[in-house]
């Protein structure tokens, strides 16, 4: 449980942010040394560089928010920039030439999250425009389908073409998403959470209202359908989902919503290769007909898991390069054959106070759209996390998901600093309500 | 500040932290309570990787001729296989494919890594310090390995020698067999493996051990053995008529003698005659309960304890006899019964044994690299399975059909050695050829050695067998 009131005051000064930064610096420098120390190619510079310009980045970061003034929360960006890191870290260990690009995209991220901070003036503005949001929602999910720009990319068609490379829209979606559902909800949570008529113990809630979020809901789900990503469905519905828990307190939508998710599966079983050859992954990834066939990446990463003990073999002393597509699908296993299981729960936890602190700030929110956005948001990154992890670990199929800030890919990248960026500015809000300062 | 919704970001804040405690056990499971079982799953690549760099322990037969080696290569060191006769015993290890047989089995011991010695495995684990590969020494004699295959030629089956006393297996042949030696050549590996994992006659396929056959008459010792148990007077002369049905209800169904025998019958004569309707008759008897009593003790369904993938074959399609035609048909060693090669010559080395099975196995040592004796594999035997009694009793009548007037086993003498064995003409599928099987043991007042031969669709049945049992039971005895 999360008392408000016993939390760590959000302090004046952002020296709690600094000291945490100082922490982030020790990992990337520690991580990127160890890779170094044992690759036997020959010495890059790069691996210097790069540990060096993130670090500036991140230090420039704090001195803009110092600059402005800025006064909200200063546990986020230092937890955003070690995960961040620990990627360019795993990046330079399992893809050294993508190392360059992954740099390039903390910068643009790092753009992106200076750039919420300061750009919209009113963030409970945001509201007013929410059928904007969900219009452009619809446009991004779309665009992938259509026939000039959309891109397939190991069978899933959710990219879009943007100059000489790709961008997943989807990961813009998803905060387009958590934004509109906060507004919509907030405006019409007492009729959806009172519903004056009742089936058994069953809530129903007066048809009309729920329309727009049901008829979202069911676009999206073909969408996906049609761009073959399970992960991305899971994740949309996850937030559907939890979004109208949040704001109607009824575990009733929650219980039907996840019957209909299994119903769906079992549908979708039956009626598409590409689930059907995930779900049997799954379940008997060592028969002998899949191990050397679609179960062939995981049975890879579980081997990798159990090369890593309790402490791990360290850092660049494993072979998770055996794993194909490690650096997007499968760093988790990756890092924990190499830091171990004490790696892998640390990793998690980093994760857990990242949740822990957003929905802190969500509860501090003044209006309850500010709470239902910075609760939506967190979310999402647990979410992702458990959904990729969970599925890394075979404890749910497999999916498409990055683990935030930590798997290669710029999409995702970005959008998670611009929700780092939201979920900050949320904060500051709190922050200048207690001092009864304007909002 | 407390609004409508705190107590539900709350409880979401609560159901995620649980679903992030499910995570973390779930990566204790795999990385500390898993982590052993896979480590040293045969497909896990680290394990051969471990030797991608410096040689691979070699193996190496009981008088030390290696069977298998690394030698070094372009891109690291690959192995190299010596006898294809072995491919099956020995197995391969492939970065791409795994590895399979001792390769497999014995992984860890080929990498300096015995369980035997876990300080090893520590240093290897989490210094990065390796020891040196050691040794893993087999059972096999590559004399007797010869005589073996030389002596099933090109034909289709299976041959495995042991030595009743310890279980050490010292010839294995199965064929047909195929060269390892492309299952690890990187310019060749894909189209060899693709070819043996989809070839029909499972050349990749230990037929000794894996390869399931209907038993035949060589089965009549397990009958023999539950009637001798269980006061049945093996002098007692038995009517024997072709064609035989206990009474009306079998209808149409008949148990058929090989000979058209029309005669009286005691246990030695059924064994030397290899007569169907005097143990079919010796089955009925003693009834379903004793038979399957035995069967079961000597190991029929249930998966041989052996260092190498071994397949457990059954009594009968339900597990149990559970009719009176089928009790017939077992007694003779047909019905539904299903055994392997290496199962056969288990029963037969426990009548050779004094009764006490022993427990197969193609290791017998593993060395380290100074050639220090790391670990004697030597698992202890099975138990008693019969009395010392009926072991002699039945080895006498074996040695009655082996050399008896008119024995049909005959092909398996040995000049100046007491030969104890049997013949089967096992049944096939309907429009099949049967299988014809030899089983037996030499000297049989005190034997060294235990030959099962199977050779697959063969027109004449246990005869074409027993001459390659004399073969390989000679080159044992250094005859």
């Amino acid at each position: 449980m999360i008392h408000a009131q016993a939390a760590v005051p959000l302090g004046r000064g952002r020296f709690t942010e600094l000291s945490l930064l100082i922490w982030v610096a020790t990992l990337a420098i520690t991580g990127f040394v160890a890779v170094l120390a044992t690759e036997t190619s020959s010495f890059r510079p790069t691996a210097v560089v790069v540990p060096a310009v993130f670090l500036a980045l991140m230090l420039s970061l704090h001195v803009f928010l110092v600059g402005i003034r800025f006064r909200g929360d200063q546990i986020l960006l230092p937890i955003a920039a070690g995960l961040t890191a620990i990627g360019l870290v795993l990046v330079q260990r399992l893809a050294s030439d993508l190392l360059l690009q992954q740099l390039s995209w903390s910068i643009i991220a790092a753009g992106a999250f200076a750039a919420t901070i300061v750009v919209p003036r009113d963030l409970t503005a945001l509201a007013r425009f929410k059928w904007t949001w969900a219009l452009l929602g619809l446009l991004l999910l779309i665009a992938p389908l259509l026939p000039v720009i959309g891109r397939e990319i190991n069978g899933a068609r959710i990219w879009i073409k943007v100059g000489p490379g790709s961008i997943e829209p989807w990961e813009a979606v998803k905060i387009l998403l958590v934004i509109f559902f906060a507004a919509y909800l907030e405006e019409y949570r007492e009729v959806l959470s009172h519903a004056q008529r009742r089936i058994g113990p069953f809530p129903v809630p007066p048809v009309p209202y729920l329309v727009p979020i049901v008829a979202m809901w069911g676009i999206a789900m073909l969408v996906m359908v049609f761009e073959k990503d399970m992960g991305a469905t899971v994740l949309f519905f996850g937030i559907f989902l939890a979004m109208l828990f949040l704001a109607t307190g009824e575990a009733f939508y929650a219980i039907i919503g996840l019957g209909l998710l299994i119903l769906g599966g079992i549908v979708a079983y039956q009626l598409f290769g590409h689930v059907q050859a995930r779900v049997d992954t799954w379940l008997r990834p060592f028969d002998e007909d899949l191990r050397f066939g679609t179960g062939y990446q995981l049975v890879q990463g579980l081997y990798a898991l159990a090369n890593g003990g309790l402490i791990g073999v360290g850092l660049g002393n494993g072979m998770p390069d055996r794993i194909p597509i490690v650096w997007s699908d499968f760093v988790f296993d990756a890092f924990a054959e190499e830091a171990g299981l004490a790696g892998a729960i640390a990793l998690l936890a980093l994760y857990l106070v990242f949740l822990y602190r957003g929905m802190l700030i969500a509860l501090r929110a003044p209006t309850m759209f500010l709470q239902l956005l910075a609760a939506g948001l967190s979310f999402i990154i647990a979410l992702q996390t458990l959904v990729i992890v969970g599925g890394n670990l075979r404890l749910i199929p497999l999916t498409g998901i990055t683990l935030p800030f930590v798997a290669y890919g710029g999409s995702s990248l970005v959008t998670n600093w611009m929700l780092v960026g939201i979920l900050m500015r949320v904060s500051q809000v709190s922050e200048r309500m207690r001092d009864g300062g304007p909002s | 500040m407390t609004s409508p919704i705190s107590a539900n970001i709350r409880s979401l804040t609560l159901t995620l932290a649980l679903a992030f405690l499910v995570t973390s056990i779930g990566a204790a499971y795999w990385t500390v309570l898993a982590s052993d079982q896979l480590a040293n799953d045969p497909f896990n690549p680290r394990l051969i990787a471990a030797t991608n760099d410096r040689p691979r322990g070699a193996i190496v037969d009981r008088n030390g001729s290696p069977v298998a080696t690394s030698e070094k290569a372009d891109a690291g060191f690959i192995r190299s296989y010596k006898d294809r006769t072995l491919a099956q015993v020995v197995g391969y290890a492939s970065p791409k494919f795994g590895l399979s047989g001792v390769e497999a089995a014995y992984a860890d011991s080929l990498i300096g890594q015995d369980p035997a010695d876990p300080v090893s495995i520590w240093k290897a684990r989490y210094l990065g310090d390796r020891a040196p590969a050691g040794q893993v020494l087999l059972g096999i004699d590559l004399k007797i390995q010869k005589a073996a295959a030389d002596a099933l030629g090109g034909r289709k089956g299976a041959i495995v020698a042991l030595d009743p006393r310890t279980g050490a297996i010292l010839a294995s042949v199965s064929v047909p067999s195929y060269d390892a030696n492309q299952v690890v050549d990187p310019s060749k590996q894909d189209a060899a493996f693709d070819q043996l994992s989809h070839s029909p006659d499972h050349a990749l396929l230990n037929r000794v051990a894996q390869g399931l056959y209907p038993p035949g008459s060589i089965f009549k010792v397990v009958t023999g053995a539950a009637a001798l148990e269980n006061g049945f007077d093996p002098t007692k002369k038995l009517r024997v008529d072709d064609p035989y049905q206990a009474d009306k209800s079998w209808g149409d169904y008949f148990v058929r003698s090989a000979s058209h025998a029309h005669g009286l019958f005691d246990m030695s004569d059924g064994f030397r005659l290899s007569e169907n309707i005097y143990f079919a008759q010796v089955g009925l008897q003693i009834g379903a309960a004793k038979l399957t009593d035995y069967a079961k003790r000597f190991g029929i369904g249930s998966t041989p304890n052996l260092d190498l993938p071994a397949a457990k074959g059954q009594l009968s399609d339900s597990g149990s006899i559970d009719r009176p035609t089928l009790l017939a048909d077992t007694s003779y060693g047909q019905g539904e019964l299903l055994v392997s090669p290496l199962q056969m010559a288990l029963i037969y080395a426990t009548i050779a044994n004094g009764g006490v099975m022993p427990t197969a196995h193609y290791a017998t040592e593993v060395r380290d690299a100074d050639g220090h004796v790391v670990r004697q594999i030597a698992p202890g035997p099975q138990g008693q399975v019969i009395s010392p009694n009926t072991a002699k009793t039945l080895t006498t009548m074996l040695v009655g059909a082996v050399s008896g007037p008119g024995a049909f086993a005959f092909g398996a003498k040995i000049p100046g050695v007491n030969v104890a064995g049997k013949t089967g003409t096992a049944e096939n599928r309907p429009g099949e050829a049967p299988h014809g099987w030899f089983v037996g043991f030499a000297p049989a007042e005190n034997p060294t050695v235990v030959v099962a031969v199977i050779v697959e669709n063969t027109a004449e049945g246990g005869v074409t067998a027993a001459p390659l049992g004399g073969q390989v039971m000679r080159a044992a005895l250094g005859k």
